[in-house]
């Protein structure tokens, strides 16, 4: 059962990293990327790497993401 | 503007030649399988048990490559004065938009709240999983809320430049009296003894290192931040 569910969140980040590739829009792209990151969080998480787990939360899915959303924001002001 | 972007047949093309790429290199991988493999990891964890640290992590990256620590932290430092020069002609913002009423009074009651979590990440990061950069990056998003909520909110820079030298300072010092007291840059000079393995006064300086990281991670996140919000528009 447990490998039934890494093997769907493994399938699941592969998918939602596909759509943030081919995505279109920017902001869609950065919401999707948020998610590639919680996937990764869940999958490190499964397999005993709980530091590397947090990291990834705060900064993968968190901060970086944030500051990708405000340096839109700024470009959009500015073109 | 319209902020979309054209994905080409490139792109597909693209992921087809990466996949390939992978394939060959795990077929290539598979077939030359080491027969021993040499497993650092059981090593460094033989040898955690010295130290009296719970989290086995924490040791390898605080204590066994406290130096690359130090140099990770240097590369932050260098991000941030980089970030720094760019964008440090600001002019604070008018206020354009206010932000939203609930976002303000929440920023207000969740800002404690978050820097006491941050806090507690970086201090326990010797006993459960987090340390100094997690706890760091935690308040500076706490702070990035303040910074979002609040047109008139400004990061204190001669409190946040105090703390980045003393933190900055003090890390490198611990390291030089570990190098006077037991011939080792990063010695462990305080008392670390196995029976209090778990107590939150333990793992000699381990503890000390990681929330000094956590206090130069934090400030110079927040710094980071509030440059990319606060940034001029005349460019």
């Amino acid at each position: 059962m447990t490998g039934l569910i890494i093997l769907a969140t493994f399938i699941a980040v592969i998918v939602v990293a596909f759509a943030t590739v081919i995505q279109k829009k920017l902001p869609d792209t950065i919401i999707l990327f948020m998610g590639v990151g919680l996937g990764a969080v869940v999958l490190f998480f499964v397999f005993q790497a709980p530091d590397v787990a947090l990291t990834e939360a705060v900064i993968g899915a968190g901060i970086s993401s944030l500051i990708f959303l405000i340096a839109l924001k700024q470009f959009k002001e500015v073109v | 503007m319209n902020l979309k972007r054209d994905v080409s047949t490139r792109t597909y093309s693209g992921f087809a030649l990466s996949a390939l790429l992978v394939l060959t290199i795990l077929n290539v991988l598979l077939q030359n399988v080491p027969e021993k493999v040499e497993r650092a990891g059981e090593k460094l964890l033989t040898l955690n048990a010295q130290e009296g640290v719970a989290n086995a992590v924490t040791t390898v990256v605080v204590f066994f490559r406290g130096f690359d620590t130090l140099g990770e932290i240097a590369v932050l430092f260098i991000a941030a004065l980089g970030i720094g020069l760019m964008l440090s002609s600001y002019s604070i913002k008018e206020h354009k938009e206010e932000s939203n009423f609930i976002l303000q009074k929440a920023s207000k009651l969740l800002f404690p709240i978050i820097v006491l979590f941050g806090v507690y990440v970086m201090i326990y990061g010797h006993l459960s999983p987090g340390g100094g950069f997690q706890g760091g990056v935690i308040i500076a998003s706490g702070v990035l809320l303040l910074l979002i909520s609040d047109q008139n909110f400004e990061v204190p820079h001669s409190i946040i430049s105090t703390l980045e030298t003393f933190a900055g300072i003090s890390y490198v010092l611990i390291g030089l009296i570990g190098l006077l007291v037991i011939d080792n840059f990063l010695g462990n000079f305080l008392p670390h003894d196995i029976s209090e393995m778990g107590m939150l006064l333990s793992g000699g300086i381990i503890p000390l290192v990681y929330i000094v990281v956590g206090i130069k991670v934090g400030s110079e996140m927040s710094l980071i931040v509030q440059h990319m919000i606060k940034r001029s528009d005349d460019d």
